[in-house]
């Protein structure tokens, strides 16, 4: 009896700095009806001094495209390896795209920003679509991209 | 004389018997020869030939800023790069990614709990 107590306080211990240290957000991006084909979004993060950390979803698939989402593009080199797993379709004009993920807590109110490329083919790319800086205070506030998106918030 | 022209004759026909197939097999369109081919060292090397493409005219990503489509003209006949197709080879081999849920997120640090986002389009 006493080593299963043992052993659930020790689970129980090990578990909660788990769950506090990642907190459940929501991204939502609505894109404008811009008129053409899907488009591709990349959401990623940088920090303080503007340094890529990583990216959070990539919505298009083709890799050959992604030099077009430049500036990402420029950050990573356009290695696939940073949005293996996390890629999914483009995203269609007028559409809503919402992302639920778990991030982690060190990134709020540290500096950090999130960041939307976008392009859509035989349009204008735009790089820096949407920057946001992570803070608690500002979840749920939307924000217009410089294009393609009509709002973005994130949501805790 | 009898002993040199039996020589000569012997000597073309091992020469002929030889050289003939194997020649024949280098040369073969089908394979119908393919397994003469066989009995001599070029045969382990016989590589079926992979056809580059030396069309750089499609992918044309010439407006700036501008992410162009593939050109859709039937005369094209490098369709690696096609949308339609599940291929993953496209720009001197670089791969699509893996799409969401087919392997674990990256170890970026962003994701608290290592689980993959889950994402909807409405």
């Amino acid at each position: 009896m006493k080593s299963l107590l043992a052993t659930l306080a020790l689970t129980t211990a090990l578990t909660l700095p788990g769950l506090a240290m990642a907190r459940p957000l929501t991204l939502t991006t609505t894109l404008t009806n811009y008129g053409g084909d899907g488009a591709y979004l990349a959401l990623y993060v940088t920090d303080a001094s503007g340094a890529y950390v990583g990216s959070l979803w990539m919505a298009g698939d083709k890799s050959r495209y992604y030099e077009h989402l430049s500036d990402w593009y420029r950050a990573t080199g356009g290695d696939t390896a940073q949005v293996n797993g996390i890629t999914g379709a483009s995203v269609g004009a007028g559409r809503t795209l919402e992302i639920t993920l778990d991030l982690a807590d060190t990134l709020f109110d540290a500096g950090y920003t999130l960041r939307i490329d976008a392009a859509v083919e035989d349009m204008r790319d735009s790089p820096n679509e949407v920057a946001v800086p992570l803070t608690t205070a500002g979840a749920g506030t939307p924000v217009t991209g410089r294009r393609y998106v009509a709002s973005f918030a994130y949501d805790m | 004389m009898k002993k040199t022209l039996r020589l000569l004759v012997a000597s073309t026909a091992l020469t002929a018997g030889i050289g003939v197939p194997a020649w024949s097999a280098m040369q073969a369109p089908s394979d119908v020869l393919r397994p003469v081919a066989g009995f001599f060292e070029e045969a382990p090397q016989t590589m079926p030939l992979v056809l580059a493409s030396d069309d750089d005219d499609d992918d044309d990503y010439g407006r700036e800023g501008s992410r162009r489509g593939h050109d859709d003209d039937d005369d094209d006949d490098d369709d690696d790069c096609d949308d339609d197709d599940d291929d993953d080879d496209c720009r001197g081999g670089a791969r699509n990614p893996a799409p969401a849920g087919t392997v674990a997120p990256p170890q970026n640090g962003l994701f608290g709990n290592g689980a993959p986002p889950q994402v909807q389009v409405n």
